[in-house]
């Protein structure tokens, strides 16, 4: 500790290579400067032990994360480091990089075997020597890492003005505060790293130093999924896509970032736990005796690769090839009295009103989510809500037109404001109203919006190729598909999509489910 | 005021409308709806924050019931006029914020747009009479 402090006062370079003559270089930097809380009790408590898991962390932990983050390592001490960004962004980012990554090291060891480093981050004006940084800037920044609680990460005012708009962050003012031998008093603010942020540390550094970081919580995690795929099939994918309870605060675009396997991996396991040939013979469940509820009909899919999207909207693009998986689609979207059986057991959150045939309308996305969570549970059948990728590609119904019947608007395939329906009409037509689509599935474009599991993205800008869930994104809102009777021919084309609030309802929504085999 | 002309005018067509106008509720007194930001006439680049303002009615989530309060729709390039007896329609031009979201990033092609705001009830109808904004008109460099 003491030796990180000194470097300004301490040690003068006699043999400095740099000429004296010119002006001493300087420059605006993010200077990040951190150490251990606690070393002294550390060495006392085990004095090699420590020293050799100081050593090892600052070569697998420090040094790669600051290189990833086109940051330098400036120099470490017994206890600590100093670094330097040319991007403040950078500069947080890489101290919240490591802050997570410690916790995961500590998780293993003992509570007073922790190494837990406190880190501070300031931007200022620095001279720059060949091995070390001297000036005000430095100072604040050891400062402030002096003041911050260990695991925390201190930022100073000029930080914060850089990143508060570019870091999907927390932020906690702790106010002006005076620090030791620093005439100005420093705005100081503590960073509440999001998980979203963690997220993308974690799938940039796929590392044995992440194995580590959940090992214990994976083996329970994995535990808890191995029973639940072990029970009703489609809960892991429920469980791992998305908070099941329709908890109305969105604030938070991601979800907790749990070990678990992602979306997509937790979904393709469930393909590879039944054999491919049963996703052929048609689902009948009406035929299983067992349960007397309306069950949604549904049609197996063989899956395929096809082109998803379309130039004829900015969220439609790039158009990419997608691969999807065998699965079973909702024959037609459910229905008032599939619903209101839901309703009926008090596992849906309303009783639907119209007619037994229409599709269920008004209902939100975890109205949605809350409906195929019971069927599966009721059903023992892995029912959940098609990925967007699905729904594109049981909508094509193997077509590359506009429409899946062509491209021209035709009358009699789908039910929309300009395909000679009725708008007006405050509820849809009932299911099954217009033609089936080459894969025989029906209103598939017009009838209902439908909601799919996905969260929203504005486009398909690194969206994944596999058809599973395209986990991540704005989560406040989830992709509606089909388009309604209320809206006009564009919204029928199997390539549209659109999005909506996940937590409220609207009279033209309602969905279909999918099966994994 | 233009917006009054654009209330008035939406109340004719409420007026004209047949009796499903009374299921519509009320609006509270002296509301107004307004852009706080982008000013009428303005040209700036996409993508920008637009923020609503309203005055003498409250913002809540679409579903909650509570009186003398809504929540927003921006309205797009929107000409056809607003019926009162439907829900304010959702699609890519009429753009819901039932979450009580009292502000939006857009990212509009360039050229000119209009932008117009609606408060819309607990189950996504105008108020009576409506509570609209002026209708303004931006150009997106």
């Amino acid at each position: 500790m003491g030796e990180i402090r000194d470097f300004k006062s301490g040690r003068s370079q006699p043999d400095n290579p740099q000429p004296p003559g010119n002006s001493i270089p300087r420059r605006l930097a993010a200077i990040v400067a951190g150490d251990i809380a606690g070393y002294s009790r550390l060495m006392q408590l085990d004095e090699e032990g420590t020293h050799t898991r100081v050593k090892r962390t600052v070569r697998d932990l420090i040094e790669p994360t600051i290189g990833e983050h086109h940051g330098k390592l400036v120099k470490t001490t017994g206890d600590g480091f100093i670094a330097m960004f040319d991007s403040p962004v950078e500069a947080v980012r890489c101290s919240i990089v490591i802050q997570q990554n410690m916790i995961g090291r500590n998780a293993a060891i003992a509570r007073d075997h922790w190494i837990e480093y406190r880190i501070g981050v300031n931007l200022g004006d620095v001279i720059i020597e060949p091995d070390d940084i001297y000036g005000d800037g430095v100072n604040v920044a050891s400062r402030l890492e002096g003041i911050a609680a260990p695991g925390d990460v201190f930022i100073s005012g000029g930080i914060y003005e850089q990143i508060k708009h570019k870091m999907v962050c927390g932020y906690e003012s702790l106010g002006d505060k005076k620090v030791k031998n620093i005439t100005d008093p420093v705005r100081v603010y503590r960073v509440l790293p999001d998980a979203a942020a963690y997220q993308r540390t974690r799938r940039r550094r796929e590392s044995i130093l992440l194995t580590l970081l959940g090992l214990a919580i994976t083996i329970i995690a994995g535990g808890v999924l191995w029973y639940l795929l072990a029970q009703p099939r489609s809960k892991p994918a429920d469980v791992a896509q998305a908070p099941p309870s329709p908890a109305a605060s969105p604030a938070v675009p991601q979800p907790a970032p749990s070990p678990a396997p992602a979306p997509g991996q937790a979904a393709s396991l469930v393909p590879s736990a039944a054999p491919t040939q049963q996703a052929s013979p048609q689902a009948a469940p009406s035929a299983s005796p067992a349960v007397s509820m309306p069950q949604p009909e549904m049609v197996s899919l063989q899956g395929g690769s096809f082109s998803m999207g379309s130039n004829d909207d900015p969220s439609e693009r790039p158009i990419r090839k997608v691969t999807v998986k065998p699965f079973a689609m909702g024959k037609y979207p459910v229905s008032v009295r599939e619903w209101n059986a839901c309703a009926a057991a008090k596992a849906c959150g309303f009783t639907a009103s119209g007619k037994d045939d229409a599709p269920v309308t008004n209902a939100s996305w975890s109205d949605a989510k809350q409906y195929v969570t019971w069927l599966a549970e009721q059903t023992k059948k892995a029912y959940r809500l098609p990925s967007e990728a699905e729904w594109e590609y049981a909508a094509r119904g193997g077509t590359q037109s506009k429409y899946w019947w062509g491209d021209q608007v035709q009358p009699g395939h789908a039910g929309c404001k300009d395909c000679g329906g009725d708008a007006a009409a405050e509820q849809p037509v009932k299911v099954g109203s217009f033609k089936p689509n080459p894969f025989g599935l029906y209103d598939m474009g017009g009838g209902v919006d439908q909601w799919v599991e996905d969260c929203w993205h504005r486009n398909y800008q690194g969206a994944p190729a596999d058809g599973a869930v395209w986990s991540g994104g704005d989560c406040a809102s989830h992709v509606i598909r089909s388009g309604s009777w209320k809206n006009d021919a564009r919204y029928v084309r199997p390539a549209n999509r659109d999005n909506y609030d996940t937590n409220v309802r609207y009279p033209t929504h309602g969905f279909r489910v999918a099966l994994s085999p | 005021m233009k917006s009054a002309g654009l209330i008035m005018l939406a109340a004719a067509v409420a007026l004209l409308a047949s009796p499903a106008v009374a299921q519509n509720k009320p609006a509270g007194k002296d509301t107004k709806l307004y852009f706080i930001w982008p000013h009428d006439r303005t040209t700036l680049r996409s993508p920008f924050t637009c923020r609503f303002g309203l005055r003498n009615m409250g913002v809540t989530h679409a579903g909650d019931d509570y009186p003398n309060s809504g929540h927003h729709h921006l309205l797009i390039d929107v000409s056809e006029p607003l019926n009162p007896n439907e829900p304010i329609p959702s699609d890519k031009t009429h753009l819901h914020f039932g979450a009580g979201q009292t502000e939006t990033q857009l990212d509009l092609a360039p050229g000119k747009h209009t932008l117009q705001l609606v408060l819309g009830d607990a189950k996504h109808y105008p108020f009576n009479p409506p509570v609209v904004s002026e209708k303004i008109t931006i150009r997106v460099r």
